[in-house]
């Protein structure tokens, strides 16, 4: 099936982007998109004549990454620098802004996150994000608001001065 | 829904940025949102939220990928991953100080030298530019896919209309849309890069100013270099460095040229 591989290999570069915003790790996200595109490949034939190819694989990742969540939370707890990391870092300089928006990201939960990012980002429809996630458009749009009001606290958007929105605020 | 000056709802707001109302609620929506300042601001907030994940994971896009996955996918690297990189950084570099060179040799005589008032299809092409580029969903009227695109923009526009091909230059054509220019119509198309930047193609009839060579205009961190060649004026506009913008200047102009 060339032409389905090569569909598929033309969407490996949002399938990073998203993996990437996602993670906010670099190696973390190739490793995602290397079992997503694994699982695709092995899988071609499932595939619909006429499905989104964007939507077919954004689904074979989403599920990659619930296991991958899975397999995390069967390991004993972990109660290091990871889980409070960030909040006890100091905000990054002036000027990193692209940092601040990645740090602020995964300060949402990984189901905010994933909407957020799924929509704003990638464009999906609310209907298509739904059925990556395997879940109702009406827990989509819950998703998004609280998401989206959280990252503009987090960036500081909200009624603070608008000077000063790239910096990340201190969490408490 | 609810009366005018009353607070939207959060779904409802989040519905509208992202393109999910159907149009007599989104022209409802946007009558409220005028009258409530708090809720434009989250539109305008979560619209720049939008624009900076994308600019913030944009590189990602344009990145060359890792071997195992061009392995899996039975593409072999012509070398080592990262001796590939450096060379084609090399190599990009030098075809970019070429192209620049060949194109500054070729424009010089064609950029004007007296700065003049900007004729006010430049300025609607930047601001037409800044209002539909940033949208995720409806970025285009009419996708580049549909045929009739361009002979529908021709015929509205009254003239011979074409959307050139910048494929070479890294430029895909997403589509067109029409748009009003000082009572009159006008056709805009846009392109989209590998990295997610785009680039607008601003043309409307033009019979009453004379022809010019490539101009250059700024506004508000958006670059537009505009000319005319009657009976069409062009603006091709944009948020990339100059040269850049100038090479696809001379790229469309080249092709209309050649019609």
């Amino acid at each position: 099936m060339p032409s389905r591989r090569e569909a598929v290999a033309a969407e490996i570069p949002r399938l990073r982007r998203y993996a990437r915003a996602l993670l906010g790790d670099d190696g973390e996200a190739d490793d995602l998109i290397q079992d997503t595109l694994e699982r695709a490949l092995a899988r071609l034939e499932q595939w619909r004549d006429g499905e989104n190819p964007r939507k077919w694989l954004f689904s074979i990742l989403h599920n990659l990454y619930v296991d991958g969540l899975r397999r995390k939370s069967r390991r004993p707890p972990h109660v290091g620098l990871d889980s409070v990391g960030i909040e006890q870092s100091a905000p990054p300089a002036d000027g990193a802004s692209g940092r601040d928006l990645d740090q602020a990201l995964q300060l949402l939960s990984g189901e905010q996150r994933q909407v957020v990012l799924l929509v704003g980002l990638e464009g999906l429809s609310y209907a298509e994000t739904a059925e990556v996630l395997d879940i109702p458009v009406g827990t989509v749009m819950s998703r998004l608001a609280r998401g989206r009001g959280r990252l503009r606290v987090l960036m500081d958007y909200e009624g603070g001065d608008k000077g000063g929105r790239a910096a990340l605020r201190r969490v408490k | 829904m609810t009366s005018p000056g009353q607070r939207l709802s959060e779904a409802e707001v989040n519905a509208y940025i992202d393109g999910e109302l159907a149009l007599e609620d989104r022209d409802e929506v946007e009558g409220r949102l005028a009258a409530s300042p708090a809720d434009a601001d989250y539109v305008h907030d979560i619209r720049e939220l939008n624009e900076a994940m994308r600019a913030r994971y944009a590189a990602r896009l344009a990145e060359p990928l890792p071997a195992p996955m061009l392995a899996l996918l039975g593409r072999v690297p012509r070398w080592p991953p990262a001796l590939a990189t450096r060379q084609a950084a090399v190599v990009a570099g030098l075809l970019v100080g070429l192209a620049g060179a060949a194109v500054g040799y070729a424009v010089r005589s064609l950029v004007a030298e007296a700065p003049r008032p900007e004729p006010s299809f430049v300025e609607n092409a930047i601001g037409a530019h800044s209002v539909y580029v940033p949208e995720v969903r409806h970025p285009v009227e009419v996708r580049a896919a549909e045929e009739h695109l361009v002979r529908w923009l021709a015929n509205r526009v009254g003239a011979p209309v074409r959307a050139p091909s910048l494929s070479d230059l890294g430029w895909k054509l997403m589509g067109g849309r029409l748009l009003p220019d000082a009572g009159a119509p006008a056709a805009q198309f846009m392109y989209e890069d590998a990295g997610g930047r785009r680039l607008t193609l601003y043309i409307r009839k033009e019979t009453g100013l004379d022809n010019t060579a490539f101009r250059f205009y700024q506004r508000n961190g958006y670059g537009a270099f505009y000319w005319i060649d009657r009976p069409l004026a062009y603006a091709l506009a944009g948020r990339l460095p100059r040269n850049e913008l100038l090479a696809v200047a001379n790229a469309v102009y080249g092709q209309l040229e050649r019609r």
